[in-house]
């Protein structure tokens, strides 16, 4: 906090009455309700409901399912979280190195962050359908037999490939600002103790660049755990059927498509959890890197 | 930070390098550039064409007739019991959606943010983690009891319960309390040697420094409201507050369902919802890059 | 059944609204029903509007059969429930479980003077959304049954009639149409097609309790040989090239048989309406084909499709303004209007006999299909099922029978998973209404 502050005893409550209020209402309540709901088997009109203790987490951790849709959905996460990071970077470095078009390369590789999950989604389904897709054709040409929806991996291959084009341009921006915040008589210093390229990017840029990327790290984690339900949702055309699907499309599934309220919210809490644990890895290190820089 | 629009001197020596290594740099680029862009353009060719070859033959590569007449059809046809539901009356919807988080999250996080940092008060740092604590679950991981709270204050299918529940989270609080931290300490003591109290010294002089804070997280706010999905599927079920992201939702319905369907209007409506956030990223991208990079530090 | 038709965004609707009158009774009719559907239904609703000047309905597009549910049930729970709501198969044993929620369609009928009998219903769609004592709770709505639909000219060119039987499918039909280079067959939702129907075409037990009918715990009897060697037939044909799976989509699977790729389609008799326009070529219909080794007297299959329940917490006014569209509903004109523009079957027999006495079966022989299964003789268990939590179950049966088809798991071990996870959600719904 800062070290000159007013004393105001009232003035800064009513600063705060707004947001306190709307957290208070639209997310400490449903937070509680969420647990509360847990314990309960409720049905869905709210005729009756029936404490059932952890029979709802029970149920939940040991349907076979639940633990293939979480194995599944780590995978997913490490491989969008990779290749969405990977190509950013290399993008990065190449406009960073370029004089000559990098404000059009920047701005062509990043405007697709404007674009809703959803509707990515939408291009996806073109992209990759079974009969007009042209990837399907492509793919179908060197001999492998895509089918989105019918085979478990093609779907997978077609949701990673939608969410990391989706992703790419938001680190994308974040590594090239970083790059070129490295101050110039380091890179100048770096070019001539070490002229061969990747081996000075490797030794030097690198590790200037590893807060970024750990900070860019967190922001994929929950991009590919949360903000890719809407190409999901498009993706499997809202019937999942033997298509892999995410922990959060699972809640929305049981919870929405379902009615089983308990079972849902069950599977709510578990993943506040893990937000719970992301954040706090999170929070420690933005607070250091704040007070460091 | 830097801005990276600068572009940065390059030392003598690397002129004399093999331009090859410029050549596969720029071959890298533009096929990235490609693959960000091919997807998009290939449903732009698609979408001004009629539905029997869409149908038949699948994507198009060209420019195709029926332009006008899909877009006019996104655009302008109005459907429903009703008759007043037309891709006009979607994209309101959105802007007001976009609009109004927008603005809400940074009224109500600024003011936040400056009663958090710039005052010294019984329980601040209880208020702080009460508010800090919201970062640690998305809506998404809470949506079915937010469906439930939004319902019984009898906000479905409102303004109000669209835009409000999408605010309760601190990230915008958080934003402008890493930046107010980084604006000098000696402003407030020379605006207190001045003798200006909180109220004016936050118009006239923090305000005013925070311009392109604001403008930033505006339009990353913008455009994540613009962009929202979950919650607006599920919240709204009366066709008159669908957003465009929301129709993205029925247009789906061409896939699934068993008429003939009408694509070419359905790649138009999604070309028409992506355009306003693309356009703003585009045009701001300046303020825009400057915002994200700071306020995620 | 699911039919998500054409998207809100490109329906063009002729509704008319009527003019408003001082002691008219508003009354709101929530649907599922999207595309040209939708429009079929704003006309039947504007036409009840023109009909009478005492009571106006306004039906609105919910989404799809899910989203429908979901939201009557939230608007339930908050008290500003529709006065009419289309809730389909799956969720039927949801609200009907729900005995505060509705009004029985029987009950309010009565009460508000609008003659009913049920023997007035053709005998397929009478007992769907009943009790077990038979008494209709839901009015049957957009009612449909699974058919075979072929294409003429590619039967004709293999030189086969469409089967009957699947012995028949398997030893003549599919190989004829394989060497005549279409894929012989295709279908376009397993749970209800291949699974429930296949149940009721066999005239064999799927669920303990009466179906599931009767009051107390509900167990799926779905881990059953005849329907394992179905699958198992299946998995082989599809590995022989005579059957094709294009996934859990129910447009992914009828698009190959527009496309003239399939030959023969198994679908909703509702789809009849939409697949008049789609598709360019002549096509048929027949019945679904049942396994002369399970049974040589096949038996009726159920309706599918939804029902329209009327909401409980409604005035005395508004629960006679939707007796009264019941009545107009039901009318044999209404439904005859219906059947003719949508393909979904007539409900009432009247209508039934109308239609055929107009020569409409004259025309569009295969018109007629999804209403002649529907009142072949029926048995002991061909009258629908009743089990909570459906559409879950649904979703374990398709991701099964994907696993299952893609040759990840063994036929008895995605039977034994289905049993296993169905018979836990029973359980759980069953506790749900302790």
């Amino acid at each position: 906090m800062k070290r000159v502050q007013f004393r105001r005893p009232i003035f800064p409550f009513l600063l705060l009455i707004p947001q306190l209020a709307i957290i208070a209402v639209f997310f400490y309540w449903p937070a509680g309700e969420a647990i509360r709901g847990s314990f309960y088997l409720e049905d869905p009109f709210g005729f009756s409901s029936t404490y059932v203790g952890m029979d709802n987490y029970t149920d939940t951790v040991t349907g076979s399912e639940y633990v293939s849709v979480a194995k599944f959905t780590l995978g997913f996460t490490a491989v969008v979280a990779f290749f969405s990071l990977a190509l950013a970077l290399l993008l990065a470095v190449k406009a960073d190195s370029v004089l000559r078009g990098a404000k059009t390369y920047r701005t062509l590789l990043m405007w697709v962050y404007a674009i809703a999950p959803p509707v990515a989604g939408l291009f996806g389904i073109l992209l990759f359908d079974q009969a007009i897709g042209p990837f399907t054709k492509i793919a179908q040409s060197i001999g492998w037999d895509f089918k989105l929806g019918v085979n478990y991996w093609d779907s997978a291959t077609a949701m990673v490939i939608v969410a990391v084009w989706k992703q790419i341009p938001i680190n994308f921006i974040f590594f090239l600002a970083g790059m070129q915040s490295v101050p110039m008589a380091v890179r100048e210093a770096a070019l001539i103790d070490d002229p061969s390229g990747p081996s000075r990017f490797f030794h030097v840029i690198f590790p200037l660049l590893a807060p970024t990327a750990f900070f860019l790290l967190i922001i994929n984690i929950t991009y590919a755990l949360f903000d890719t339900f809407g190409i999901i949702d498009i993706l499997h055309k809202g019937e999942p059927g033997n298509n892999p699907v995410t922990l959060v499309y699972k809640v929305y599934l049981d919870g929405f498509r379902g009615n089983d309220l308990g079972g849902s919210s069950a599977q709510s809490v578990i993943l506040m959890v893990l937000v719970l644990i992301l954040t706090v890895v999170q929070f420690r290190f933005m607070e250091r890197r704040v007070h460091y820089t | 930070m830097t801005d990276i629009t600068t572009a940065i001197a390059q030392p003598p020596v690397r002129r004399r390098k093999i331009r090859w290594n410029r050549v596969f740099d720029h071959v890298i680029l533009i096929l990235g550039s490609m693959f960000m862009l091919l997807p998009v353009v290939l449903t732009l060719l698609t979408s001004t064409w009629d539905n029997v070859t869409i149908h038949t033959g699948g994507i198009q590569y060209s420019i195709g007739e029926d332009a006008f007449r899909n877009y006019q059809k996104a655009l302008f046809e109005k459907s429903g019991f009703s008759q007043v539901v037309d891709g006009m009356k979607m994209m309101t919807n959105s802007l007001i959606l976009g609009l109004g988080f927008a603005i809400g999250k940074i009224v109500i996080s600024m003011m936040a943010a400056y009663a958090i940092v710039y005052f010294r008060f019984r329980f601040a740092t209880f208020a702080f983690w009460i508010v800090f604590t919201t970062l640690l679950l998305p809506l998404e991981v809470r949506i079915l009891p937010s469906y439930e709270v939004v319902q019984s204050l009898g906000l479905l299918n409102t303004y109000t319960g669209l835009i409000v529940p999408l605010i309760a989270s601190a990230t915008g609080t958080f934003y402008f309390r890493q930046f107010f931290k980084s604006v000098p300490e000696e402003t407030l003591e020379a605006a207190r040697i001045d003798g200006a109290g909180p109220i004016h010294f936050f118009f006239d002089i923090l305000v005013p420094v925070s311009q392109t804070m604001i403008a930033a997280i505006f339009i990353i706010m913008f455009v994540y409201g613009w962009n929202q999905y979950l919650w607006p599927t599920l919240m709204t079920t009366d066709e008159n507050m669908f957003t465009l992201v929301r129709g993205i939702k029925q247009i789906m319905q061409v896939w699934i369902g068993a008429n003939i369907p009408d694509y070419g209007v359905a790649m138009a409506l999604a070309i028409i919802a992506m355009t306003p956030p693309v356009l703003i990223v585009i045009l701001f991208q300046n303020w825009f890059v400057k915002g994200l990079v700071e306020s995620e530090k | 059944m699911n039919f998500r038709k054409l998207a809100a965004a490109a329906a063009l609707s002729t509704a008319v609204a009527a003019p408003a009158f001082a002691q008219q009774t508003d009354i709101t009719w929530w649907h599922a029903m999207g595309g040209r559907l939708g429009e079929v239904v704003n006309e039947i609703a504007a036409d009840f509007n023109a009909s009478q000047s005492d009571y106006k309905l306004t039906p609105v597009y919910k989404g799809n059969y899910e989203e429908t549910l979901t939201a009557g049930i939230a608007a339930f729970r908050g008290g500003e429930q529709p006065d009419i709501m289309q809730v389909f198969d799956a969720g039927a044993a949801t609200i009907i479980g729900a005995k505060g929620a509705i009004v029985p369609v029987e009950d309010l009928l009565k009460d508000n003077g609008v003659p009913f009998d049920s023997n007035d219903y053709i005998s397929g769609v009478r007992n769907f959304y009943a009790d077990a004592a038979g008494k209709m709770i839901g009015m049957p709505f957009n009612s449909s049954t699974p058919i075979m639909y072929y294409n003429v000219a590619a039967l004709e060119k293999a030189g086969v009639t469409a089967p009957k039987t699947w012995e028949e499918f398997q030893s003549v039909t599919a190989p004829a149409l394989k060497s005549a280079g279409y894929i012989p067959m295709a279908q376009s939702h397993m749970p209800w097609i291949f699974t429930e129907n296949f149940f009721s075409r066999h005239n064999l037990p799927f669920a303990t309790n009466d179906n599931g009918y009767g009051d107390g715990e509900t167990k799926i009897l779905i881990n059953n040989d005849a329907i394992k060697k179905h699958f198992a037939s299946m998995k082989s044909w599809i590995d022989d090239g005579l059957f094709g799976y294009y996934g859990t989509g129910w447009g992914d699977n009828q698009a190959p048989f527009e496309r003239q790729e399939v030959a023969m389609w198994l679908g909703s008799s509702g789809s009849f309406g939409g697949l008049s326009q789609s598709a360019d070529f002549e096509f048929s219909a027949t019945y679904l084909p049942y396994w002369e080794s399970v049974t040589t007297e096949p038996t009726n299959t159920f309706i599918g499709g939804a029902a329209l329940f009327a909401m409980s917490g409604k005035s005395a006014e508004a629960n006679k303004a939707t007796a009264e569209f019941f009545r107009f509903l039901t009318s044999a004109k209404t439904q005859y209007f219906w059947h003719k523009e949508t393909g979904y079957v007539p409900i009432t027999n009247a209508a039934y006999e109308m239609a055929q006495a107009d020569g409409y079966y004259d025309i569009k022989p295969a018109a007629e299909i999804g209403i002649k299964q529907l009142t072949l003789p029926g048995g002991e268990w061909t009258k629908g099922y009743r089990m909570g939590f459906y559409v879950q179950i649904r979703d374990v049966m398709n991701r099964e029978y994907g696993k299952l088809l893609a040759g990840e798991k063994s036929v008895d071990d995605a039977f034994a998973t289905i049993e296993e996870e169905a018979n836990k959600l029973l359980a759980r719904f069953a506790r749900t209404q302790g």
